[in-house]
């Protein structure tokens, strides 16, 4: 075997394989080697874009609501530390072909840590994804709106959740616990009130709310009442904040029945209130009315703090030191622009992210592979394997490279700059 | 191996493979950078849904050849390895194309909704 390399002593490199006819056969065979792996890794992505171009054909709108939970920064700026890594790795080949030693780990060095640069910004994308529960299938729940708003969450396993609510994961029903409903009772003299109500009844089949409709028309009656009741005081009640009701659209739509005279008649308090009406449903159950009732108690005060509410609660289904009422959210203008422009995500928003975690995910792992090929590279670099005539694995990792730069090329685009 | 160091950037055949010049890798990956911060701004602008797709495709198709022909040597390699590349875009063009076809031509069925069931086919009843 060793006195086969000595056959071709005349190229220099000890690694010249004694099967090769010489450095040229061995770097040619190499070379259609690694193109038809990337011919392969051509295919191998074109399946999760099928799925891509497939689902957004189909469901175009999902695509345009959901990308906006996407950072165009991060996306951006990975772009261009890939094709800036890219360069250092076209840099490194020719360095390793003009035999400049310092110049090849300079390059390699630089794309292995422009590498973990990108992961690491991925790192950052994915941990809010998963502190927010923006994720696949049925993990996405999330906790904030693409606008940064709070949500009230269908599972309400949010940090520094709003919600009371407990939700059943198994039937996606809610047991008990507290929904905000701070326009129920709204009063003109007490800006900002809301009722504590502890739910002890759900009928129907709840598992994901459906409807914005109860924003319109709970406006309407709201106001029907006020203007009828207290004209006079008509300008203070435009500055009272308003019950985003579609923001349940990811959460229990909480509305109050004002339409029932028997529900209203339960209410205690200044105002009749009992009745809250949710309507969920997955598009087998478009439509379906899904009632929650609910006892209520005196509304407090919007300053009051906290843990005054606690112990009001204490003796009712909610345990002390669970989530409590929290006084009256109002919305902010940014907020209120987020309701009117942006409307609830459509249905099967969690596809969206089932597709870029997968194609994000694929992704990564190669930019991981890179960076393990890459420093195995370095430390061939460092004890001086490279040569002229065999600087084989340099090109073909650096070919490796430009193939991920080259999906990510396309990927930036389709997932983050969605018009 | 001494040889090495004196090689001329220009003599392309003479070393195992072409060599870039660092002219030719930084105007790539300048030009890369550029297009990458345009089509940022591209989609600022609205020109319309598809328009902006487009332009969007446009430019990281664009942005997918120059990587191709300069920092892969694509422009400069053999052309068997073109060939193989080409081959594989066109396979994979295929697998996307006629997915489309098929899933447009039964979407009506892809959700079974009992209250809105789908057309019956056109065509004459099938005999026997």
């Amino acid at each position: 075997m060793s006195s086969a390399h000595d056959d071709h002593g005349h190229h220099g490199s000890r690694f010249i394989q004694h099967h090769y006819d010489d450095a040229q056969h061995q770097f040619d065979s190499g070379k259609f080697g690694i193109w038809l792996f990337l011919a392969q890794e051509v295919l191998f992505f074109s399946a999760l874009f099928v799925a891509y171009i497939l689902y957004r054909v189909h469901h175009g709108e999902i695509y345009s609501y959901a990308h906006k939970w996407l950072d165009v920064k991060y996306g951006a700026i990975n772009t261009a530390v890939l094709i800036f890594s890219s360069l250092t790795a076209a840099w490194a080949v020719r360095a390793a072909q003009l035999g400049q030693r310092l110049l090849l780990i300079v390059c390699l060095g630089t794309t292995i840590l422009c590498a973990c640069t990108f992961l690491g910004i991925k790192y950052i994308e994915y941990a809010h994804k998963v502190h927010e529960h923006i994720l696949f299938g049925r993990y996405f729940d999330p906790c904030v709106s693409p606008g940064g708003m709070e949500l009230l969450t269908k599972n309400n396993e949010c940090s520094g959740s709003k919600s009371t609510v407990q939700w059943d994961p198994g039937s996606g029903k809610a047991k008990e616990g507290c929904f905000e409903i701070s326009k129920i009772d709204q009063d003109a003299a007490r800006p900002g009130v809301q009722a504590d109500c502890v739910v002890t009844e759900v009928t129907g089949a709840a598992s994901k709310p459906i409807t914005n409709r109860c924003r319109d028309e709970l406006q309407e009656m709201l106001d029907g009442e006020h203007e009828a009741a207290d004209a006079p005081k008509s300008e203070k009640k435009e500055e009272a904040p308003k019950f985003p009701c579609w923001r349940p659209a990811y959460q229990p739509a909480v509305c109050p029945d004002l339409t029932d005279a028997d529900k209203r008649s339960h209410g205690i308090g200044a105002r009749p209130q009992a009745g809250i009406i949710v309507e969920y449903g997955d598009h087998l159950e478009r439509g379906e009315e899904v009632v929650i009732k609910a006892d209520c108690k005196a509304p407090m005060q919007a300053t009051a703090p906290p843990a005054v509410a606690g112990t009001e609660i204490g003796d009712r289904s909610l345990k002390p030191g669970e989530r409590s009422l929290r006084p009256a959210h109002v919305l902010t203008t940014h907020e209120e622009h987020e309701l009117e422009s942006l409307g609830p995500p459509p249905e099967h928003t969690s596809m969206f992210f089932t597709i870029y975690f997968a194609m994000t995910g694929l992704h990564g792992i190669h930019v991981l592979v890179g960076v393990i090929v890459f420093v195995w590279l370095l430390v061939r670099a460092l004890k001086g394997h490279f040569t002229a005539d065999y600087f084989g694995p340099i090109d073909y990792a650096a070919l490796y490279w430009h193939i991920v730069d080259l999906i990510w090329i396309f990927l930036f685009p389709l997932l983050y700059l969605i018009h | 191996m001494s040889s090495t160091t004196h090689h001329d950037e220009h003599a392309d055949d003479h070393g195992l493979a072409h060599v870039a010049t660092v002219k030719t890798l930084t105007a790539t990956g300048g030009t890369l950078l550029l297009l990458t911060l345009v089509t940022v701004l591209a989609t600022k602008i609205d020109f319309g849904a598809n328009i902006n797709l487009a332009i969007a495709m446009v430019i990281a198709v664009t942005k997918a050849t120059l990587v191709i022909l300069f920092f892969m040597h694509l422009r400069y390699d053999r052309l068997f390895h073109t060939v193989v590349f080409v081959s594989a875009i066109c396979a994979a063009s295929l697998f996307v194309g006629f997915t489309l076809m098929d899933s447009s031509q039964y979407q009506h069925t892809n959700i079974w909704q009992p209250s809105a069931p789908p057309p019956a086919p056109v065509g004459p009843r099938p005999t026997g």
